[in-house]
């Protein structure tokens, strides 16, 4: 379980969360839904323990990251938005250096490296350098960073973004697998049919805050909308008059 | 931090210190850096004494005597060994200085008979001072003709009866005390500095690769979420960073070394004094610079903007305490012993004497790097502080 309770984060006095408050249960998967700007990357950094909140508190497990980053982040996997890769590793390297640095060694170090090898398919870049490699190539071996220590929390921010179809797909099986594990997944995300497909709670940020909570389902109901990306612009933006549709837009 | 608690932090350490040293001796540009300026530095210095030497060797200074047949006595004694006279019947002092001579001598037309008057006749020096080998020139002849008039007076005023000593109420001597060493160290002074300075350039590139560098890159994020302590993370960047200054300055002292048999240096008045002893006491004490040196170039280049402003800012960082050295050498300022607890002014005088063969205290030696240690410690503390700062990460 992750719970972050009345977290208040400015910079530069500009204030970006204000008494921001969620849990993303054990076995699910929340979606962090919300529009540039929102607070998505702060408020994910600082459960990560990248920022200090200014207030409020942060528990991943039953570790604090402002007192306690250690614990933390010995069982958060985590996938950020656009991170580099080490170019002059190869594959089997890089994946090598981070499960030592969580502490794995040995037989446990070689299974976690052929458990991710197998998961996601890396068969074919295992020995290759990252350099040049391909978004969705990148994002792989970002995912198998994340889970080669097998954490109990995994978060990901805009995981997506820029994957074409197949890496996708790969990453959506992938996170239904871990869900069947019980591993506790995070994400924030744009796109608004991979939220409704993959979660199973959705949690709408504005203005550093969370204006709406529950299933795609229970979100319309509250809002009286037939899909999650209307129900998303009433709660983030304010109800508005529904828009004409477009001949042959999908309802 | 109680000892078994820092020995586990260290093996907690070494996958992350295994990376930095992948990352960095796999940079083929940094390496490429690192090994070309330390042994582009030791060839130039021996490349440079040899045609320092060989210009001095051949260096002779070409003189034109104008009107000759009227000073016979100065025409045939001028010549020395490193005084080439030729005897012209005309020619304009001018043209023949843009030709192939350094110094025109022309003696005046009434020159015999005055002289014979015991009047003072004219001698004129012609020389182009725009040339580089006018003052040399001038010196050498003066010095020879000088030599020849104290000899004609001293001929004139026996002749007369009178005692020599009578103009001359003393005479000056020159001698020369310096050993061989030490006029070695002003030869090898720059040597330090040529030193210390390989060491800041093949540091520059990884370290800046590795902060500013992964900053840019976003890998430093994912780093920063591993159960890793600040101090880990910078003491293994700065171990990689400093492994390949320390191999710079290694190769530079191994080339510097390697080339002395074909240097000069008997003809520079250098005696060779460098023993295996003390090019691995070299080797030795260039180590804790090193790691200096790579943990504040990683210290500044985290606080800079971008991978850009990190390379502006290590160039100076570098010539600044390059500047101070050279002018503390060129100075000749006397420092106290204490001054060797001081990095870089520490290191600069151990070199130098290991160098020149002249002693060296090992227990200066020992404390300076043990202070150079203690420095490089608190750079760490620093950098791990460094690595809290919300503004580090990419998009806050």
């Amino acid at each position: 379980m992750i719970r972050v309770d009345k977290i208040c984060k400015s910079f530069g006095g500009q204030t970006v969360l204000r008494n921001l408050s969620f849990e993303v249960p054990d076995g699910r998967i929340t979606a962090l839904l919300g529009a540039n700007g929102a607070g998505k990357t702060s408020c994910l950094r600082i459960v990560c323990g990248l920022l200090q909140a200014d207030s409020g508190q942060v528990l991943v497990g039953d570790a604090d990251p402002a007192s306690n980053p250690m614990a933390v982040r010995r069982q958060l996997g985590v996938v950020g938005d656009r991170e580099g890769l080490y170019e002059r590793l190869t594959v089997r390297e890089y994946l090598s250096v981070f499960a030592q640095m969580q502490g794995l060694s040995g037989a446990v170090l070689q299974e976690a490296l052929d458990a991710v090898r197998n998961e996601l398919e890396l068969d074919g870049l295992w020995n290759r350098r990252t350099k040049g490699f391909s978004q969705g190539e990148r994002m792989k071996v970002s995912l198998a960073r994340a889970l080669v220590h097998r954490p109990r929390h995994l978060i990901l921010d805009e995981p997506t973004r820029g994957l074409d179809v197949l890496a996708v797909r790969l990453l959506r099986k992938t996170l239904l697998r871990l869900r069947a594990a019980g591993t506790t997944i995070l994400f924030s995300s744009h796109v608004m049919p991979e939220v409704a497909e993959l979660s199973d709670r959705v949690l709408v940020m504005a203005s550093g805050q969370i204006v709406g909570a529950g299933t795609p389902e229970q979100l319309a109901a509250e809002t009286g909308c037939s899909c999650l990306e209307d129900s998303f612009v009433a709660l983030a933006y304010g109800p508005r008059p529904t828009m004409a549709r477009v001949e042959g837009e999908p309802a | 931090m109680n000892p078994g608690a820092f020995i586990h932090g260290w093996k907690q350490m070494a996958p992350l210190l295994r990376k930095e040293l992948l990352e960095a001796w796999r940079d083929r540009r940094a390496l490429v850096m690192a090994v070309c300026f330390s042994l582009m530095f030791p060839v130039m210095l021996a490349g440079g004494t040899t045609f320092m030497v060989k210009k001095q060797s051949e260096e002779v200074t070409r003189v034109a005597l104008l009107g000759a047949e009227r000073a016979p006595l100065i025409s045939e004694r001028l010549a020395s060994p490193n005084l080439a006279v030729t005897r012209l019947e005309r020619g304009e002092p001018r043209e023949l200085l843009a030709g192939e001579y350094d110094i025109v001598l022309a003696f005046s037309e009434d020159f015999s008979r005055r002289y014979q008057d015991f009047r003072a006749p004219q001698v004129y020096l012609y020389v182009n001072s725009s040339e580089s080998t006018s003052g040399r020139a001038r010196r050498d002849v003066q010095e020879r003709l000088g030599a020849l008039q104290q000899l004609v007076v001293t001929q004139r005023l026996t002749a007369r009866g009178v005692a020599p000593r009578t103009l001359s109420p003393w005479r000056v001597e020159t001698r020369d005390v310096s050993t061989p060493s030490s006029r070695g160290a002003l030869i090898l002074a720059t040597v330090p500095g040529l030193l210390i300075m390989t060491l800041f350039i093949a540091c520059l590139s990884t370290a800046v690769d590795s902060s500013a560098g992964e900053r840019e890159r976003l890998s430093l994020e994912p780093l920063l979420l591993q159960p890793l302590a600040g101090w880990q993370i910078i003491t293994a960047k700065t171990i990689a960073v400093a492994s390949l200054g320390w191999l710079g300055s290694l190769l530079a002292i191994a080339a510097l070394v390697a080339l002395m048999p074909v240097m000069p240096l008997t003809e520079l008045g250098i005696q060779r004094a460098t023993t295996v002893g003390s090019v691995i006491a070299m080797g030795v004490i260039m180590l804790p610079l090193a790691l200096l040196v790579a943990v504040l170039q990683i210290l500044l280049a985290l606080r800079s903007h971008s991978f850009k402003d990190a390379q502006t800012q290590l160039s100076i960082f570098q010539i600044a305490p390059l500047v101070m050295l050279m002018m503390l050498d060129i100075a000749q300022v006397k420092l106290a012993e204490s001054w060797q607890l001081l990095p870089l002014v520490g290191h600069q005088q151990w070199l130098k004497g290991l160098l020149i063969g002249d002693g060296v205290s090992p227990v200066w030696m020992l404390s300076g790097s043990l202070v150079t240690l203690l420095l490089v410690a608190v750079a760490i503390m620093m950098g791990a502080r460094a690595l809290r700062r919300e503004n580090l990460l990419s998009a806050s």
